[in-house]
């Protein structure tokens, strides 16, 4: 499947370049590379060295390092990824300067205001732009950085219409005068009044707060400077909780819109109640100020405990405004900080409050995602995010192999670091209950433990455990014993791989008239009438699933299908379109479909659908061509009472036919027995041991895998050799069917005893005097025998090429069998032979 | 249904075998001697419709054509438990009962006046079926009615029905025991014309081999026509079981016998079965792989055709399918293939690619069988030809005698010439030269006229 991803990357990102070349040779180089690429693993330390090679490279190093500070204090992510690539860009000389000159061409989308471009050398910055948009593209998560300042602007709330109902400083309002001085000795109880007035966001006379130079940066006081310098200093030691307190309370009143989400309000609230504990504490100060028995130094001890509690919450606060984060980004950075405050006990109490109630409603959430597998979350806050575009009624129609994949989407940005480990499991229970949920079924659950954080034992994480493995039993136990998934497959590959043989050869035989036809004269009604006949009256009739069989018909040929899947852009193919307008006869476009019902069309959808539809058409066709071969032979069999001369004619022909049956059958056999049997077995094999929905997807994919591989769809040369193979059957079928009535000449003359016109030597007829009556039945076959065996070598060296290189050697056994009696080896010997020695006579 | 067959059982041999084909049928498909399935087979997956047909009822009838011109062996028949399983109308029994009197001649004769009854029979038999794949002869080529009268049926169903395979089961006479038919030699070449130019596929069982094979393999030491014909059965069974068994592969008649026959003349299969096996003997359970089946199969003393040695000509395998029931896993099935080609213990055609064919079937679940893997061979030999020899030989011998020929020139056909027993032996002759043609490289090109 890898394989199949990398290939629709590839493509994807081909397209988004705007590129036409070819996507099999990128995939190919890659997959060549792919232990190379691996190796470059994205850890922080290749980061360090990289922005250190890219510090040195760059002529303004010290602004680049500054950016790249700025971005990681940002939190970004990708950063360490992005870093790299820049890297990458700047090694490469001669990409960097494709770069530089394709950057002038290329119009400048989107509003783009990168912090990165201004400072960024000149070199970098078209790189960084392009790289940018790129990255853009593929995760949408770099946005938020661009456009943060925009919502900032953008809010209207009570906070900024009504700017002094707040509890913070007012940045607005112009810097106020510095009151007069007052004499050194009562400045300590002004001060001291001044200081707690700031510590409860309101300025004083004597210290004035400052507009901060970053957007989030601490707020800065000014202090008069008729302070006494021991006062000053005193004071400005004291000041720091005055600006964490204003960071804390900027907090609470900013990130009330509901953009910002669950989290950050359960936040808010948690760090309220802290702040009104601290404002207690303000009064308590004031009161004893009141009561005089206050001074600077008294202050100085008294707030020692709440300033190491505020800085940390201004550490987080501002933490969480530079990286703008919110839902489980936050609880992530919160996560973090408890991990970095080993050690202080009261701390780390602090923090595990914090992140107990921000993780609330995030829990919540989850636990209804892994409890029942909804998703409620109006703020796209949980990392798993619903794309539901479908409506429920609609789900049966037409449910592609997407639904799976992209029904539900994970963004890893918003996983909470402490889940990181566990993003799977959570994807997959809430994705199973869901489908149990669709399926008309509810899930009886014991006990549903309410989610709670806890940094230690994280107890929530074994609950998910268990509502993981109940949902995967649940669903499992829905779609092999409710919905009979094994009877389904089992129905699919009697009549997709022809493992019903009666069946086919029931359907065959009523179908080859209609299907003979070219594709657009056949009645589909009628194909499907004779499907039901044949149906009913072989062994397929116990099957209770026989009724979701339908005839279909594809206005494309396999081998066109299958260049199309493999796009290859060959002139072959351009030529085959070419063909393919025209020339698509009822047994080429014949497919089977097949209607599957929810759920257990999540295993069966139309991609597998279409695998075992190519499938078939291969197998299909190679059957059509056993029987025609089977029916030429029935024919011939007159020859019998023919006389010797005559006999000996056709004996060319006949070996021929025989030749070209045991190849069809050699074939067969290997596709059949040696392929879908034993892939089958094991199949059933792993399917037995299966713990959840996903591996059985897996397991039937990599069935679905083996067969296109090992069935030789996935080389379009040998299915070319096959095609080849396939069509001089057919056509020296054709041609022996029109010689049929001739059979009869050939008995009547047989009796009669005379049949000089049929007896020509060979050798005579090369000479070239077959003119006379059209092209001569010897020199047909012939040329016919010639172009087999030319197509059959072909396909052998083919098949051992591949043996060599692939380490299928199951191949090889075709040839092995094919090759029994070493007729082909004498043949190829006997060229090489003759071609030796006209070159040594040459 | 598809790929029907209708078989026709001639004269005392073929209904013999018949008899035991039918029980033996009847007991791989579940179905009581009455016809009615037994309750445990009510759900199976096998096609037994391919050689019954179900009564309205719900009795299986046999697709057969019983016939003989005395009435010994039928009512035999009709005095066993399965007396009700076949059609009574298609029983057909001689009016005056005096049988052909081991004469080809008059077997033939009679035929051709019966004609009329007999293909009422076989019309309204193939009229039943949705699409016929062809007919299967069960005969004797000693005797009278099953070669004279086997000969006739031969001739007017391949001019009836020329798109149907004509396959017949023929047994030849034992050459180790003085037969009391004297006339046998004159039988036989006159019978193989016919298997010649009208049958499509004839497998040959060699009454001298099945007896060796009784004797040395199972240990019996006057084995009785019951247990000869079982072996006969168990191979008449065995190479119809893909039909009846549908898988992948070989689900028609055609496919399994087109590619064993590559030119129509070389329709002659020689057939080998092991393990080998009686009622009373369990005993010997042997362990079996599919290597061990296959290399047996290839083994002379195993093959149901006693064939002599001939020194002059390389005799080879013009081609081989096994059929492989049991436990078998593909990749046993190709190293075995494989350990055969290095070993060379099979010899093929030099003029085309020839190789063992396997066709994988499954048993039915309803016979119990000691043995994992068993297997049938059918392959076409070239040395079956010595066999057509040693049956000129003897004929030949008679012939310059003249002797026993009054009773022939009795019968209309040989009334005023003996041409028709020439112009046999030129086409049995004509049929060993082609089959030792077939060993050479340049059998493509041969021609019997040429060479000489």
């Amino acid at each position: 499947m890898s394989e199949f991803k990398l290939h629709h990357l590839v493509v994807e990102l081909i397209d988004l370049l705007g590129s036409s070349s070819a996507p099999e040779k990128h995939v190919e180089k890659l997959q060549k590379e792919g232990s190379a690429t691996n190796v470059v693993t994205l850890n922080s330390v290749a980061t360090q060295s990289c922005v250190r090679q890219l510090a040195k490279n760059s002529p303004n190093a010290e602004l680049f390092i500054k950016k790249y500070e700025e971005l990681k204090s940002k939190k970004v992510d990708m950063l360490g990824p992005f870093m790299q690539l820049l890297e990458f860009i700047s090694v490469d000389r001669e990409l960097k300067s494709y770069l530089n000159k394709t950057s002038s061409l290329a119009p400048v989308t989107t509003s783009s205001t990168t912090i990165t471009n201004e400072d960024l050398p000149k070199i970098f910055k078209n790189v960084i732009k392009a790289a940018h948009e790129g990255e853009k593209k593929l995760n949408k998560q770099l946005c938020p950085v661009n456009t943060e300042r925009d919502i900032t602007h953008m809010k209207h709330t009570w906070s900024s219409e009504r700017p002094r109902l707040s509890w913070n400083f007012q940045t607005e309002s112009p810097a106020l005068q510095l009151q007069k001085v007052v004499p050194s000795i009562s400045q300590e109880s002004v001060l001291l009044w001044d200081i707690l007035q700031c510590l409860k966001g309101i300025d004083g006379s004597y210290i004035v707060s400052e507009t901060p130079s970053h957007p989030y940066g601490p707020v800065t006081f000014k202090i008069s400077p008729d302070v006494g310098v021991s006062f000053k200093q005193l004071t400005e030691q004291i000041l720091p909780l005055a600006s964490h307190y204003s960071m804390t309370i900027r907090f609470v009143e900013e990130k009330m819109l509901p953009d910002d989400g669950q989290v950050n309000h359960a936040l808010r609230g948690a760090l309220s109640s802290l702040l009104r504990d601290y404002l207690l504490f303000v009064v308590q100060l004031e009161i004893e100020h009141l009561r005089g028995k206050l001074n600077l130094q008294k202050l100085w001890f008294y707030i020692q405990p709440t300033l190491t509690t505020m800085s940390i919450l201004n550490q987080i606060t501002s933490t969480i405004f530079k990286a703008n984060a919110k839902g489980g980004k936050v609880l992530s950075l919160l996560h973090e900080q408890i991990n970095n405050m080993s050690g202080e006990a009261k701390c780390k109490e602090l923090c595990l409050f914090l992140i107990k109630a921000a993780s609330v409603p995030y829990m919540q959430t989850l636990e209804k995602w892994v409890y029942k597998g909804v998703i409620y979350d109006p703020y796209q806050e949980f990392f798993v995010e619903d794309n539901e575009l479908i409506q429920k009624e609609e789900l049966p129609m037409d449910y592609s192999a997407d639904y799976w994949e992209k029904r539900y989407s994970m963004r890893p940005e918003r996983i909470p670091v402490f889940l990181s480990e566990h993003d799977q499991t959570i994807l997959r229970t809430g994705k199973y209950f869901n489908v149990i949920r669709q399926c008309g079924k509810t899930v009886q659950w014991g006990k549903q433990e309410p989610l709670v954080y806890q940094h230690r034992d994280q107890k929530f994480i074994s609950a998910i455990d268990r509502a993981y493995s109940e949902a995967a039993r649940t669903l499992l136990e829905v779609l092999i014993q409710e919905n009979d998934l094994m009877g389904r497959l089992r129905s699919v590959k009697n009549y997709f791989l022809l493992a019903q043989g009666d069946f086919v050869v029931q359907f065959m035989n009523l179908c080859e008239p209609e299907l003979s036809k070219n594709m657009y004269d056949i009645v589909t009604h009628r194909l499907s009438s004779l499907l039901e006949v044949a149906l009913r009256m072989s062994t397929a009739d116990s099957d209770p699933y026989k009724d979701d069989l339908k005839p279909e018909l594809l206005p494309y040929g396999l081998q066109y299908q299958m260049f199309r899947i493999l796009t290859i852009q060959t002139n072959e193919e351009k030529e085959y379109c070419a063909q393919a307008d025209k020339t698509v006869s009822g047994m080429e476009a014949f497919v089977f479909n097949y209607d599957v019902k929810w759920p257990v069309s999540l295993v069966i959808n139309r991609k597998a659908i279409a695998c075992y539809q190519m499938l078939f058409r291969h197998l299909f066709y190679c059957k059509h061509v056993e029987r025609l071969l089977c029916r030429v032979w029935i024919s011939n069999k007159i020859a019998k009472t023919f006389t010797h001369e005559a006999a000996m004619t056709y004996r060319q022909a006949f070996s021929l036919r025989q030749r070209m049956l045991d190849c069809i059958q050699h074939l067969e056999y290997y596709m059949m027995v040696e392929v879908i049997e034993p892939n089958w077995l094991m199949f059933l094999n792993k399917m037995s041991k299966v713990s959840n929905v996903d591996e059985v997807l897996r397991v039937h994919q990599d069935l679905q895998d083996s067969y296109l591989k090992e069935c030789m769809l996935m080389d379009h040369e040998l299915l070319e050799c096959i095609t080849g193979v396939c069509s001089v059957c057919i056509e020296f079928c054709k041609f022996m069917q029109r010689m049929s009535r001739y059979f009869i000449d050939a008995e009547l003359r047989s009796m009669i005893g005379s049949c000089q016109d049929d007896i020509f030597e060979p050798e005579a007829e090369c000479s070239g005097n077959s003119s006379a009556d059209g092209v001569n039945f010897i020199d047909r076959i012939m040329t016919l025998d010639k172009q087999f065996t030319e197509v059959l070598i072909r396909l052998l060296n083919r098949i051992c090429d591949l043996g060599c290189d692939n380490s299928n050697e199951k191949l090889l056994n075709v040839v092995c069998r094919l090759d029994f009696n070493l007729y082909y080896t004498q043949i190829l010997m006997q060229r090489d032979s003759k071609k030796r020695s006209q070159e040594t006579s040459g | 249904m598809p790929c029907e067959m209708i078989t026709l059982q001639l004269g005392q041999c073929g209904n013999q075998i018949g008899f035991e084909f039918w029980k033996r049928l009847c007991a791989e498909h579940g179905i009581s001697p009455e016809g009615i399935l037994e309750d445990y087979a009510t759900e199976g997956t096998d096609r037994k419709d391919v050689f019954f047909y179900q009564s309205d009822d719900e009795h299986y009838i046999p697709r057969a054509v019983l016939l003989d011109l005395e009435p010994r062996v039928i009512h035999t028949i009709m005095n066993s438990p399965y007396s009700k399983l076949y059609n009574p109308e298609n029983i057909y029994l001689s009016k005056h009962g005096g049988g052909a009197g081991n004469n080809w001649a008059s077997g033939y004769h009679q035929g051709e006046k019966l004609q009329e009854e007999i293909f009422d029979i076989l019309d309204r038999e193939a009229d039943g079926s949705d699409s016929l794949e062809g007919f299967v002869l069960c005969h004797s080529i000693a005797g009278g009615t099953g070669s004279g009268m086997g000969s006739f049926m031969l001739e007017s169903l391949a001019d009836r029905f020329p798109k149907k395979l004509i396959e017949t089961y023929s047994v030849f006479p034992n050459q180790d025991e003085i037969s009391d038919v004297v006339v046998q030699p004159y039988n036989s070449l006159l019978t193989l014309k016919r298997l010649t130019q009208c049958a499509d596929c004839v497998v040959v069982l060699d009454n001298t081999a099945l007896n060796r094979i009784a004797t040395d393999r199972l240990h019996i030491q006057n084995p009785s026509f019951t247990q000869i014909n079982k072996l006969v059965s168990t191979i008449m069974s065995v190479s119809t079981t893909t039909l009846r068994y549908p898988s992948y592969m070989n689900n028609d008649l055609v496919g399994l016998i087109a590619p064993l026959i590559p030119t129509p003349r070389l329709h002659f299969l020689m057939t080998g079965y092991t393990p080998l096996t009686t009622d009373q003997e369990g005993a010997s359970v042997r362990k079996t792989s599919v290597l061990d089946v296959m290399r047996r199969l290839l083994q002379p003393k195993n093959m149901m055709v006693s064939t002599a040695v001939d020194r002059n000509a390389a005799h080879c395998y013009i081609s081989i399918l096994n059929i492989i029931q049991g436990e078998v896993d593909p990749t046993q099935v190709h190293k075995s293939l494989q350990r055969i080609r290095e070993r060379k213990l099979a010899q093929f055609i030099p003029w085309g690619p020839a190789s063992i064919q396997v066709a994988l079937s499954r048993k039915s679940p309803y016979i119990q069988s000691t043995h994992r893997v068993s297997g049938l061979m059918l392959a076409n030999h070239t040395n079956i030809s010595s066999l057509f020899d040693r049956a000129l030989q003897q004929y030949d011998k008679l012939r310059k005698r003249e002797a026993f020929l009054e009773q022939f020139r009795k019968e209309k056909m040989f009334e005023d010439n003996l041409d028709e027993l020439d112009n046999s032996r030129e086409v049995v002759d004509c049929l060993v030269k082609e089959y030792q043609a077939a060993t050479r490289s340049d059998y493509l090109t041969w021609s019997p006229n040429k060479t000489d």
